[in-house]
């Protein structure tokens, strides 16, 4: 018992001067903070609000009201401003009219489409897009052109499509659309993440550079002690700046046990990052590089999990995906503890790996000053 | 019959192929200091590593207060102090907090941090942080952090290295009296002047074998020719002539000597600790 009372007040010893020296390392105090404050800001500047609508300029003489009906009723996301002339429209869809920024394709109806539709006949019907829009969406303008005329000629179209036109498979977000600030709540965290990695891996490179740490290991402190101090503290710096960003962005709302576990193991991969990286380093700019390598690695399957569908197979086994996958569920879509523990499971197994991994080669470099 | 405060029987360790430390054995005494005196690559760091447990030994054992270091005891740990070669502190805290931090570790709570700080001459700065210390100031602030659980063993490496003589003069003065207060002593050092001020035994090292291992003053009798060297005027110029004075003629060479008419300086000479060292090794103290 007393033996153990004394591991821990060694350790506890080692935190407290681990802390001091991170709190006089004036670089990353500064960058941790200034991260802080541009993250929030970032945050607090992006759209709150989603704006889906497309406008769409069309020019028809005599059945432009009809036509405007027509294709604002084909699809709620879709407004139309009528013109007068082929060359207003083509002005405007070139973003020559100051007013009429907005609209971004144009739907240019001949004169005669109604007689030569209503006879069968072809009429030669000019979209105009701009340079920005996506192809499929300029795709999508084109079959409703054809849909329209289907519906002047009163043919059916050549397929017929259930009551339900559209099966969603997988959750609908139809009408529940979330906005990009929200979305990026949990990349800002990994960010924050990231850079208290880097911060953490310097304090354990100078402590192996300056070889403190054989110091340490000749008084009645152990290899053990010195680790679990470095875990620690690395743990609880990276969460709690996380947390303090989490409650900067409003993010820990609801789910807020399971957001907080999500946080707690990824600073637990952060602490094991900054381990590996610290202990490798033999310099302060080799720390970096191995910290930026670790970076790149984690940042990529972070982006893919905001944009569903885009993460190849490979992506989605890295611990950054699952970070950031189950903090979206958790705080967008209120996602509880059944749905998430696939990716608490992908990130725990990691953490053993990457904390494990971390822990030895500290012990190693340690041992071997 | 004591325990030695330092035992070592036989220790052999090499860095892959590289044998750093061929079977040493030596004791060293509660009070007593033992200087190591070899070059550069010798083995002494080696030796101190393997006996502060930074280092396993790979055959031969050695104890620290009766206990083997293999043993990875904490209570040997509390008991021992080390000034390493290297200054390996905490840059960015003071130089009371290096010390509150490594007593913490020894779990000491009523050291007088600044007592000892005032006797390795930090008193007046204290409160700095180590960064802005001079290479003598952080040289004797490492002196002052092996004293700090007034250990029963200290293992000093080299610790007057880079202090002007001033300083140096004073960690010698501690070194004294940590011996006096009954604290075996194991110091390494280049400085033949020093080992043979403050050891009571030295041990000569090199290439990982111990040479010669006695008192400084023993080693020079057995070892060292003792001479006298008189300078005198001849002719308008300067001479001098070195009668030995280990021969049998040396009584009747010394007094010719001193008869000689327009005497200038008469000087006894012995040989140093370095004299022996390269004389039994091949090899310079420095090298």
């Amino acid at each position: 018992m007393n033996a153990l009372i004394s591991r821990i007040a060694i350790v506890g010893s080692i935190i407290k001067k681990d802390l001091t020296e991170f709190v006089r390392d004036r670089l990353w105090i500064l960058l941790s903070a200034l991260g802080l404050v541009f993250y929030v800001g970032i945050f607090w500047l992006l759209p709150s609000t989603v704006d889906e609508t497309i406008t769409v300029g069309i020019r028809q003489t005599g059945l432009d009201i009809a036509l405007q009906e027509m294709i604002e009723a084909e699809d709620e996301g879709l407004k139309v401003v009528l013109f007068e002339s082929s060359e207003r429209l083509k002005a405007a869809v070139a973003g020559e009219i100051e007013t009429q920024k907005e609209i971004q394709i144009g739907i240019d109806f001949p004169d005669d489409f109604l007689s030569k539709t209503l006879r069968q006949e072809k009429a030669i019907v000019r979209v105009y897009v701009a340079s920005g829009v996506p192809k499929e969406i300029s795709r999508a303008m084109s079959s409703l052109v054809r849909e329209i005329a289907h519906m002047i000629s009163g043919d059916d179209l050549p397929f017929t499509e259930p009551d339900e036109q559209t099966v969603v498979l997988g959750e609908d977000r139809m009408g529940n659309h979330v906005p990009f600030r929200d979305k990026m709540r949990p990349m800002l965290v990994f960010f924050i993440l990231m850079v208290e990695t880097f911060a953490l891996a310097s304090l354990i490179a100078s402590e192996i550079q300056a070889k403190t740490v054989t110091a340490v290991l000749v008084t009645p402190a152990r290899t053990g002690d010195v680790l679990a101090a470095k875990t620690i503290l690395g743990t609880l710096l990276a969460f709690a700046q996380s947390v303090v960003l989490l409650l900067a962005v409003a993010a820990l709302g609801e789910n807020v046990l399971l957001v907080l576990c999500i946080v707690l193991l990824a600073a637990l991969m952060v602490a094991g990052i900054a381990m590996i990286t610290g202990s490798s380093g033999k310099d302060f700019l080799s720390t970096l590089i191995y910290g930026m390598i670790f970076m790149v690695l984690l940042v990529i399957p972070a982006f893919a999990a905001l944009f569903p569908g885009m993460a190849s197979p490979w992506v989605k086994i890295l611990p950054s995906y699952g970070i950031v996958e189950a903090m979206v569920g958790a705080t967008i879509y209120g996602k509880g503890w059944g749905e998430s523990t696939p990716y608490l499971a992908l990130i725990a197994v990691w953490d053993s790996i990457i904390l494990g991994s971390g822990l030895l080669v500290l012990k190693k470099k340690a041992e071997a000053l | 019959m004591t325990t030695p405060a330092i035992k070592v029987e036989g220790i052999s360790y090499a860095y892959g192929d590289i044998e750093a430390v061929k079977s040493v054995s030596f004791e060293v005494a509660q009070g007593e200091i033992l200087g190591f005196l070899g070059p550069n690559g010798a083995g002494k760091s080696t030796t101190i590593k393997v006996l502060t447990g930074q280092l396993t030994p790979h055959s031969g054992k050695a104890s620290i207060l009766g206990v083997d270091v293999k043993k990875d005891s904490p209570e040997i740990q509390a008991q021992i102090g080390v000034c390493f070669e290297e200054k390996n502190l905490y840059l960015n805290m003071t130089a009371v907090e290096n010390l509150s931090f490594f007593a913490s570790l020894f779990r000491i709570k009523n050291v007088d941090i600044e007592g000892l700080l005032y006797r390795v001459g930090l008193g007046d700065r204290a409160k700095d942080r180590v960064k802005n210390y001079s290479k003598g100031m952080q040289q004797r602030l490492m002196v002052a952090r092996s004293l700090v659980n007034s250990p029963k063993v200290l293992f000093l490496d080299e610790p007057t290295d880079g202090l002007d003589p001033v300083s140096s003069q004073a960690i010698r003065q501690i070194i004294k009296d940590e011996a006096r207060r009954g604290a075996a002593v194991l110091l390494t050092t280049h400085d033949m002047h020093e080992a043979d001020e403050l050891s009571d035994r030295v041990v000569f090292l090199n290439e990982g074998k111990i040479y010669a291992m006695d008192k400084p003053e023993t080693l020079k009798l057995k070892h060292g020719k003792r001479s006298v060297r008189v300078r005198f005027r001849e002719n308008g110029d300067v001479k001098e002539q070195i009668v030995a004075l280990d021969e049998s003629s040396t009584g009747e060479q010394l007094k010719s000597a001193v008869d000689t008419e327009g005497i200038l300086t008469i000087h006894t000479e012995e040989a140093t600790l370095e004299d022996i060292f390269v004389q039994m090794t091949g090899r310079g103290l420095k090298g």
